[in-house]
């Protein structure tokens, strides 16, 4: 029987469908009883897409500016070489 | 989300082969975001800058070698992880693993001896969703918890989420294997979903 516990370590697998027919079944079955773990998962679900729709890394602009200044450069002695 | 996936890939590669200099600062500014994300599993913020600089400068030349039997983000992204693996290498310095538990503490911590929840999630997010997405204050709480999780597990999140590499690539970029990536990315998932419970109940960050 798994418990809400379990639910909770096999949750992110679950909605990356990463599960075994078995395991997909049993957390299935769960969340039909369960209205805490419903919950859960909808907000892990949630959580991942609110990190798939963030744009991480902000690359501020003066250092941009130097990597294109370093390709410049390189582009240059490879112009000449 | 980047903006590279809307360009014709090859069409970039064939203007970065022929040296023109807009092509190199487009790539520039579309790949290098995700450049660093792998380069600090590895490093501090300075060197890896100092990483996907070096890298940039040396793909002016290698560019010409690149066959396309990968894409190209993930042929930058493995330049990247061999060159910061050389750096660590040189420096006599193992990156250090820790894998372990799949429960994040927050969340382990909220179960009755049973199994049970003793503290269940409060609030359903979805229901929030909209406003959720384009809450500004929300947005940054996401971009400081994000930059302060744990390095392996910010990268890994970052490449398989935010970058949308398959599993296999990012366990290949990184050198961990798919169960380690599993645990990873998991961790990095429940820190966020803490975050913005927390978020929701107190509306600060
Ligand atoms: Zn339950």
């Amino acid at each position: 029987m798994l418990m809400c516990r379990d639910l909770a370590r096999i949750g992110s697998d679950y909605i990356d469908g990463q599960l075994g027919a078995t395991d997909a079944i049993s957390v299935k079955m769960h969340l039909l009883m369960c209205r805490d773990c419903r919950s859960f998962i909808g907000n892990l679900r949630e959580s991942v897409r609110l990190i798939r729709g963030h744009s991480d890394y902000r690359m501020d602009e003066e250092y941009a500016r130097q990597l294109d200044n370093a390709v410049d450069e390189a582009l240059e002695s490879r112009g000449r070489g | 989300m980047q903006t590279a996936q809307s360009i014709d890939e090859s069409d970039l590669v064939s203007a970065l082969k022929a040296g023109e200099q807009r092509a190199f600062h487009q790539a520039v500014r579309n790949y290098s975001p995700g450049m660093l994300a792998v380069a600090r599993y590895y490093l501090d913020r300075s060197s890896a800058e100092d990483v996907v600089q070096e890298t940039w400068v040396n793909v002016v030349e290698a560019i010409q070698k690149f066959e396309g039997r990968s894409g190209l983000k993930t042929w930058l992204h493995r330049i990247v992880a061999n060159r910061c693996k050389n750096r660590l290498r040189t420096a006599n310095r193992e990156v250090s693993s820790e894998f372990g538990e799949e429960l994040e503490p927050g969340i382990a911590d909220r179960f009755q001896s049973g199994g049970r929840w003793a503290t269940p999630p409060k609030l359903r997010f979805e229901e929030h969703a909209e406003s959720l997405m384009e809450n500004e204050a929300l947005s940054d709480c996401l971009d400081k918890h994000l930059s302060a999780l744990p390095e392996q597990q910010r990268s890994a999140v970052m490449l398989y989420e935010a970058h949308q590499h398959k599993a296999e690539d990012v366990c290949n970029i990184l050198d961990i294997s798919a169960s380690n990536l599993r645990v990873l990315i998991h961790r990095a998932r429940q820190k966020i979903y803490l975050m913005v419970e927390d978020f929701q109940e107190t509306g600060e960050c």
